[in-house]
């Protein structure tokens, strides 16, 4: 458990003395407060299983003074779920402050060229053609959403790219990626259809850690790079003019960060299937609570590590069935945003 | 999620008397090409029926049982293609006039999520097997479903568009994860939704599909009679409004046609992507933002991609078969690319 | 939630209970250590083998967790399990009085598998029939809770019967199952040899997931027995894609059903054709299918064909449609 808050700790230090002039103290209240309700749930998800075992247990296993299946069950399964939801979550949070922030508009999502569903069908195809491991289902979830997104663009490109054609062009091939999907789970037998299901789903069961060592190694990179990058983001948010007043190359940038944010959600995607709706809400309900007039890295990671943990919980222990977690970020996440967005536009009209 | 990405203020253009000649005789054409599919459509299948078996199927029908085949096959789902296709492709004319968007699917709205977690609930808790059981379930999810869109996404001052998409996201992604959560965890429901959500226009008798005709005809009229105030609204609320147009008489009207098309073709065939989408926005290429020539169009074009997606399902894999929600896409996609490719894109 | 656990752990504790008291009554108080300590049995294992190598099981397992495929075919072969995952209502609702029971009161670890929900029944055997790629994502995990026997979805029946009654410690009603099977056969071999030597047969079927106005020609399922043990000339399958392989067609394909001298059809256990089938029986090409007119068009009850009790429900159901065939003229 300590390695694990640690690593959320050390991201939050490393963003506090890089830019600490910039968090007034509200921000840093609420990040605190935040950290805390992550640690807190991730005890709290530690602490729960159908395996019941007290607290005095789960300790002396992760203190290394237990052995054998009780061991087994918090360090070997529990553990690496609950460090999976908490870099996961954050990871999609940052995914989407990056898009939200870089493309200005609280509905931008890497779905729009087509990753989603190219990666979908990479899946499926691995899950039910090739009947692959879960390394080749990591691949193939990749290269799936990677190559689509290339033909998307390539397609699209026309003396230069035009959004409106790309968006055009992203529906096209993602309605044939889609029918093809819908056909290849159709024609499946059921045991696998529903296991590509699942994964379609986005689920974090029988997370190891080596999957988590692997994508949390790339989601770190990644996370520096953001944190890196949030000056200029800044920048960008107030306008392309006054951003390249400030000597910003603002097209550059922006490649850049949509890049950083694409990469980041197809970590997660790849690992884990498609956890919808945390990268859309995280920086929605971090702004919010800092009350920052834009959208900040920091509140959006925890708040999606938050809600990752949370959504994970809910999926395990509270659904009447163990579910896969996206199905509780879809049902929670679009019912959230669906109020927020309602409420607030009813309050300006 | 791509809806809110693109509006741009409008340019009616200049209709000028040589315009409109050309947009009539390309309708005719569009005409000539539908009633050719029709006529394809009862002439291949599966199996190879000659020419005058057919003609005496339809017109001196025998107990000949390759006769039958015509009758109960191959002209029902000629004709619920040619209903479902024009119901579709008016949906989405309708929904793109109201949201602004050229790029808005008449499922947007929340008809398709309405209509799959409906039935899903009929396979899932009631246990019902068949398309029979699933029709009036589609359609009451997608009614029902709709006008929680649609008083989610009203205000004081009436419905704004914007919210309403928003609301149809959300009301979708909620109904979705829940259909989902009832699939996973029962086989059975996974089973028969996976068929059902492919979307088919076969084995839909007929007896099932006129009871639904009716309303796609109120929605049809409702349409056109709004269509008018559509093109004044699609200079901007304003000009409408200065033009003596209602606006939320107008949108209330048109969400019910829409509602009533797109949810009685999505109780009958099941979620057909792509028509709704691509063929009013093909028909805009051709004759300009006149909303009454893109009705005009849609109905004519809308059941043709369908049929020719039908039928090509048919014969590709012969003697088998991919239902006509898998086809759409192949044949419209391509298409749609290439006229983007080659014709400036015009916004709405 | 608190109550939850409590009910989990008074099911397991019945279904244990149950378990000890069907493998006395299955040995028969012969030399068995069924009555002895846990800790005995414990200690004595065999080794068989599976999917999964040679593994070591304990000689009477107590605590039996069946997940995917295994769980009916061990129900059926006598088997308590202590937690079932994931058979389909349809499927459940096609057994016996008895196995509907013996399935009920073992807990259900979920669909995808909730692998501390098996942990805490405290199995001492675990049967897994899934895919390879599903297995070996939680193989690691279900080894360390017990002894694990894995077979791949390809795995043929009878092989499968046989591994899983040798692992599970049933092996005396298969072999009483299969006697049962094998005479069953045997007569039914006698008694239709001249169908079996003069007429052609088609089976044709529809699953929920048939695409709406298809039915297929395949030797999936029951008829593969009907075709291999008994040898009825069902269409074979086309080669390279044996022995699992159906063609879907539409149903204006029905009317070449003529080249055929008797049709199956699925049926549920009264004769009727089962819902999924329904929407075939009702087009009129079906009702004018000389076949189907004169009586040559059989339903015949498919309860399961992955065990040997279930087969035998097919058969007894077969047996009793071919004798309704119109004596030839």
């Amino acid at each position: 458990m300590s390695t694990r808050v640690d690593f959320g700790r050390r991201v939050l230090v490393l963003r506090r003395r890089r830019f600490a002039a910039r968090f007034d103290w509200r921000s840093v209240v609420i990040c605190s407060v935040l950290a805390l309700a992550v640690a807190g749930m991730a005890v709290l998800a530690l602490m729960t299983g159908s395996f019941q075992l007290s607290p005095g247990e789960v300790v002396s296993a992760l203190t290394g003074r237990t052995s054998g299946l009780v061991r087994d069950i918090v360090v070997e399964w529990r553990l690496p779920r609950v460090a999976a939801a908490l870099v996961f979550g954050a990871a999609l949070g940052v995914s989407g402050a990056v898009f939200q922030s870089t493309l200005r508009n609280p509905l931008a999502d890497p779905g729009i060229i087509g990753f989603s569903q190219g990666s979908y069908t990479g899946a499926l195809i691995v899950i039910l053609v090739v009947n692959g491991t879960y390394w080749q289902l990591v691949g193939g979830a990749l290269i799936g959403g990677v190559a689509t997104a290339v033909a998307v663009y390539l397609l699209a490109y026309r003396r230069g790219v035009q959004g409106f054609r790309l968006i055009i062009v992203g529906i096209g091939i993602s309605a044939m990626l889609g029918s093809l999907n819908t056909w290849l789970i159709l024609k499946a037998d059921l045991d696998q259809a529903m296991a590509a299901a699942t994964w379609g789903a986005g689920s974090l069961n029988g997370v190891s850690w080596p999957q988590v060592a692997v994508g949390g190694a790339f989601i770190a990179v990644l996370l520096v790079l953001a944190a890196m990058s949030s000056r200029p983001m800044r920048q960008l948010e107030l306008g392309d003019d006054a951003a390249a007043a400030q000597g910003v190359w603002v097209s550059a940038v922006r490649l850049g960060l949509i890049v950083l944010g694409v990469a980041l959600t197809a970590t997660v995607t790849a690992a884990s299937g498609p956890i919808a709706f945390i990268s859309l809400v995280a920086p929605q309900i971090g702004r919010r609570l800092t009350r920052s007039a834009g959208i900040t890295l920091a509140p959006a990671a925890l708040v999606g590590a938050l809600l990752c943990l949370a959504a994970d919980y809910i999926a395990q222990h509270v659904a009447p069935t163990p579910l896969p977690v996206g199905i509780i970020t879809v049902i929670l996440g679009g019912g959230y945003l669906g109020w927020l967005l309602i409420t607030e536009a009813r309050r300006r009209l | 999620m791509t809806a809110l990405t693109l509006r741009r203020p409008s340019d009616p253009g200049t209709v000028t008397v040589s315009g409109s000649r050309r947009r009539l005789i390309g309708l005719v054409i569009a005409l000539i090409v539908l009633l050719a599919l029709l006529v394809a459509s009862v002439l291949i299948g599966s199996t190879a029926i000659s020419p005058a078996v057919v003609w005496k199927a339809l017109f001196h029908p025998t107990d000949d049982i390759d006769q039958f085949a015509i009758r109960d096959f191959r002209l029902p789902r000629t004709v619920v293609g040619l209903v479902v296709g024009t119901a579709l492709g008016v949906a989405g004319a309708l929904i793109q006039a109201l949201t602004r968007n050229p790029l808005a699917d008449p499922g947007i709205l929340g008809v398709n999520a309405g209509a799959s977690f409906a039935v899903t609930v009929a396979v899932g808790l009631l246990g019902i097997r068949n398309i029979q059981g699933y029709l009036w379930f589609a359609f009451g999810g997608a009614l029902i479903v709709t006008l929680m869109v649609l008083a989610l996404g009203s205000t004081r001052r009436g419905q704004s568009p914007v919210m309403m998409v928003l609301a149809g996201v959300c009301v979708g992604a909620v109904l979705g994860g829940a259909g989902s959560a009832l699939e996973l965890t029962n086989p059975d429901a996974f089973d028969a939704m996976r068929s059902w959500n492919a979307g088919s226009i076969v084995d839909r008798p007929l007896d099932l599909v006129w009871p639904i005709l009716p309303f796609f005809g109120v929605g049809l009229l409702l349409a056109f009679a709004v269509s008018g105030p559509l093109n004044a609204m699609a200079l901007g609320d304003e000009l409408a409004v200065a033009q003596g147009v209602q606006l939320v008489r107008t949108r209330v009207l048109a969400i019910i046609a829409l509602t009533l098309l797109a949810g009685g073709a999505t109780a009958i065939a099941g979620p057909i992507g792509f028509v709704g989408l691509m063929v009013p926005h093909v028909a805009r290429w051709i004759v300009g933002p006149n909303q009454r020539w893109i009705f005009a169009y849609s109905v004519l074009l809308a059941p043709s991609l369908l049929l020719a997606s039908d039928i090509l399902g048919r014969v590709v894999m012969r003697p088998g078969e991919i239902p006509v929600g898998i086809v759409t896409a192949f044949v419209g996609a391509p298409v749609l690319i290439a006229l983007v490719r080659h014709k400036k894109a015009s916004g709405l | 939630m608190t109550t939850t656990p409590l009910r989990r752990r008074g099911a397991a504790l019945t279904a244990a209970i149950l378990s000890v008291s069907l493998v006395l009554t299955a040995c028969g108080g012969g030399e068995d250590t069924a009555g002895a300590k846990p800790g005995d049995t414990a200690a004595e294992t065999r080794t068989v083998t599976a999917g999964n190598g040679p593994i070591k099981v304990p000689a009477a397992p107590k605590r039996v967790v069946t997940i995917g495929n295994t769980d009916l075919p061990f129900i059926d072969m006598g088997g308590a399990p202590v937690g079932v995952s994931g058979a389909a209502p349809s499927e459940i609702s096609l057994l016996p009085a008895d196995q509907q029971e013996t399935y009920k009161k073992a807990t259900s670890v979920g669909g995808e598998v909730d692998l501390e929900k098996v942990a805490a029944l405290k199995p001492d055997l675990i049967l897994v029939q899934i895919p390879d790629a599903e297995f070996k994502k939680m193989e690691k995990q279900l080894t360390s809770i017990a002894p694990t026997v894995f077979w791949g979805l390809d795995t043929e029946w009878k092989a499968l019967a046989e591994q899983l009654a040798d692992a599970g410690n049933v092996k005396d009603s298969l072999t009483r199952q299969k006697a049962e099977y094998e005479s069953k056969v045997a007569t039914m071999k006698q008694t239709y040899a001249e169908l079996i030597k003069t007429t052609k047969f088609v089976n044709l079927d529809r699953y929920s997931n048939s695409d709406p106005g298809t039915y297929v020609i395949g030797d999936i399922g029951c008829v593969e027995i009907a075709q291999d043990d008994i040898g009825f000339n069902f269409p074979k399958a086309p080669a390279g894609k044996d022995p699992l392989a159906y063609t879907s067609l539409p149903f204006e394909q029905l009317t070449k059903l003529s080249q055929y001298g008797v049709i199956t059809y699925p049926a549920d256990a009264e004769g009727k054709p089962t819902e999924v089938f329904a929407p075939v029986v009702d087009t009129n090409t079906w009702k004018a299918l000389p076949l189907v007119t004169s009586g040559h068009a059989l339903g015949v009850f498919c309860p399961g064909n992955n065990s040997y009790g279930a087969v035998l429900r097919y058969l007894d159901s077969l047996d009793k449609a071919l004798a309704t065939l119109p004596a030839k003229k």
